[in-house]
């Protein structure tokens, strides 16, 4: 069994509205699988159908090699849940909370409680209904560490979260996964999920847009370029970045002669895609200046999710790690985006 | 570190505030209500007014049994003032405990832990039993206690009856209330559905005893079931327990099947 999650065509309905509209993806043993997409898009009702807080209208999950519809308090014990929507009781402290939940959950190594409270700097002891939304949710967080589980399920773990524990956070998910634990967790922003996630699924009203290593978003996301040149005329240039695949957005000006020698050229434009084809024209040219930016995943996915219909071939080809399809949804994703109501929440 | 029941441990520690509050309550009413018999019920004077009043009025509120210790204790404490007190805390405690953990968010971080959703609904019935037991066993003590000082002149095996009656009565608008919870997860609707057991069954009990017309009122009101024939003065129907009992039961599993198969939180 390499595989601590698979979900085979899940699909979903709350009365006549379908929210998940059969999904597809599977989650390895030992590494952290990212979800990210806009909120509405069915990351929260795809965890709680894991957990079998809802049920699926249809579609077959397996949650560490059981269907979690059957397999009762045992397969429950060997995960760790934090909701997106974490409501604590009033009258309790943390420590008090975490002992009843310890009571229902899987054995807690003795001192483990504390050392993680040490790390995540959050007072056990305090009355939960003062603690602020950031010390709620490390409340959170510990309840679904502490018992050390094999799988972690995650709902927007860092919101909340201060930068400082936000690092915190993501040296506690390294370790459980170095430990051999699965993790699977959603987010909005890709950003969160980026630092984490070895695979991530991109969700969007409901489907799976892409599933995709976090390095083949990051080559297939769009890159800004910036240039001068000296020695070539500016039709020139441009001929030459129409040559490369994928660029676009090409803007090349003559910059005015001032101390410069003749023909000095500006260009900018967008790369998507990978970066040896530029380099090599690039080289033919004779560069004062060059700036090739990080890509902005974050720009990458917000396209996908504001495409329309027609932009998401890669719903249907969808499985996990399956980075060839996904340089070509990428792209297809970063023609220029839909209207901001293309997507619902 | 596996526990007994946590669940029905956790529900009972975390309502004793309420247990405490409800306790007060009861035991301020016997204090209040017993000691008078011998000034309200016991006196011509007050007899005379009594028999001013419309007859309809006296049946309604079980004034007529009132001239005598154990049917005045009847119908003050566990007709009227117990009754209203003790379904209240039921209702309250049954209602909370699923619909309105469900309503708060709560519910859905406990059943993603090692419990059963039949565990949850059974541990937390059986803590609101055990809450309910609790104060009918202090108002057990309490009327025995005023017994004497309040010529009352009970029967403790009658009062045994009417307390175990009193409390399965009670039992039923809560269970009512859990089901409903259960079913919708509405606290709301949980309220409300202990209250129509409680209210209408009080109602059916006060109209169907003024005329044989509407007599039929009374086989559909849990409160005549239980206090149709004044257990406190005659003794208890241990048939009526029973089935007071089985529906509160029925109810329960009725709740937890129906939480066992729907989603929750949503």
């Amino acid at each position: 069994m390499t595989q601590a999650i698979v979900v085979e065509g899940l699909r979903k309905r709350f009365g006549h509205r379908e929210v998940l509209h059969g999904l597809d993806f599977a989650v390895e043993r030992g590494t952290v699988f990212g979800v990210i997409g806009p909120n509405g898009a069915g990351k929260t009702t795809t965890m709680r159908c894991l957990l079998d807080i809802i049920r699926p209208s249809a579609g077959s999950i397996s949650v560490l090699g059981q269907d979690p519809r059957r397999a009762g308090t045992a397969l429950r014990r060997r995960i760790g849940y934090l909701p997106g929507e974490l409501h604590l009781e009033h009258r309790t402290t943390g420590r008090r909370m975490l002992e009843h939940f310890e009571a229902i959950s899987g054995t807690v190594e003795p001192g483990y409680v504390n050392d993680l409270a040490d790390r995540l700097n959050l007072d056990l002891d305090r009355q939960t209904r003062k603690l602020s939304k950031g010390n709620k949710q490390k409340l959170g967080l510990l309840q679904a560490f502490m018992h050390q589980p094999e799988l972690l399920v995650l709902d927007e773990p860092t919101s909340g979260l201060d930068p400082l524990v936000q690092q915190v956070f993501h040296a506690m998910v390294r370790e459980a996964v170095d430990s051999g634990t699965t993790v699977f967790l959603s987010s909005h922003v890709l950003s969160e999920v980026q630092q984490a996630a070895d695979a991530v699924a991109i969700l969007r009203d409901g489907e799976i847009v892409t599933v995709s290593t976090v390095e083949a978003l990051r080559t297939a996301a769009v890159r800004q370029l910036r240039f001068t040149s000296t020695g070539t005329e500016a039709h020139d240039v441009g001929a030459l970045l129409a040559r490369v695949p994928g660029v676009g957005n090409v803007a090349v000006r003559e910059l005015p002669a001032d101390g410069h020698a003749a023909g000095a050229v500006e260009a900018t434009a967008t790369l998507s895609g990978h970066v040896q084809p530029l380099v090599q024209e690039l080289a033919r040219l004779s560069l004062t200046d060059l700036v090739l930016e990080e890509p902005d995943l974050e720009e990458a996915v917000l396209t996908l999710y504001t495409g329309g219909p027609e932009n998401k071939p890669a719903a249907d080809t969808g499985d996990a790690g399956s980075t060839g399809s996904t340089g070509a949804s990428i792209n297809a994703g970063s023609s220029p985006p839909r209207a901001e109501g293309a997507h619902r929440a | 570190m596996p526990r007994i029941l946590p669940l029905f441990t956790k529900a009972l520690t975390d309502s004793w505030r309420s247990t405490l509050a409800w306790a007060l309550g009861l035991t301020a009413a016997c204090m209040l209500y017993l000691p008078l018999y011998p000034s309200i019920g016991g006196s011509a004077q007050m007899q005379d007014l009594i028999n001013a009043l419309p007859a309809e009025m006296t049946k309604a509120l079980n004034y007529d049994q009132i001239a005598s210790g154990p049917g005045y204790t009847q119908a003050t404490m566990f007709g009227l003032i117990g009754f209203l007190l003790m379904s209240m805390a039921s209702i309250g405690w049954g209602a909370a405990a699923v619909g309105g953990d469900e309503e708060t968010g709560l519910l859905e971080l406990t059943l993603a832990h090692s419990v059963t959703r039949v565990q949850v609904v059974l541990e937390r019935s059986l803590a609101v039993l055990v809450r309910i037991a609790f104060l009918s066993v202090l108002v057990f003590l309490l009327v025995l206690g005023l017994n004497g000082p309040s010529q009352l002149g009970i029967d403790v095996g009658h009062l045994f009856g009417a307390v175990v009656l009193f409390a399965a009565l009670a039992l039923l608008s809560g269970t009512a209330a859990l089901c409903a919870g259960a079913l919708t997860g509405r606290k709301i609707y949980g309220i409300a559905a202990g209250a129509a057991v409680a209210v209408l069954g009080y109602v059916f009990n006060a109209v169907g005893r003024q005329s044989p017309d509407v007599e039929w009122l009374l086989s559909l009101s849990p409160y005549h079931w239980a206090y149709g024939n004044s257990p406190v003065t005659n003794g208890a129907d241990w048939g009526t327990v029973a089935g007071l009992l089985g529906i509160s039961a029925a109810l329960i599993a009725l709740g937890a099947v129906a939480l066992q198969r729907r989603d929750v939180g949503v």
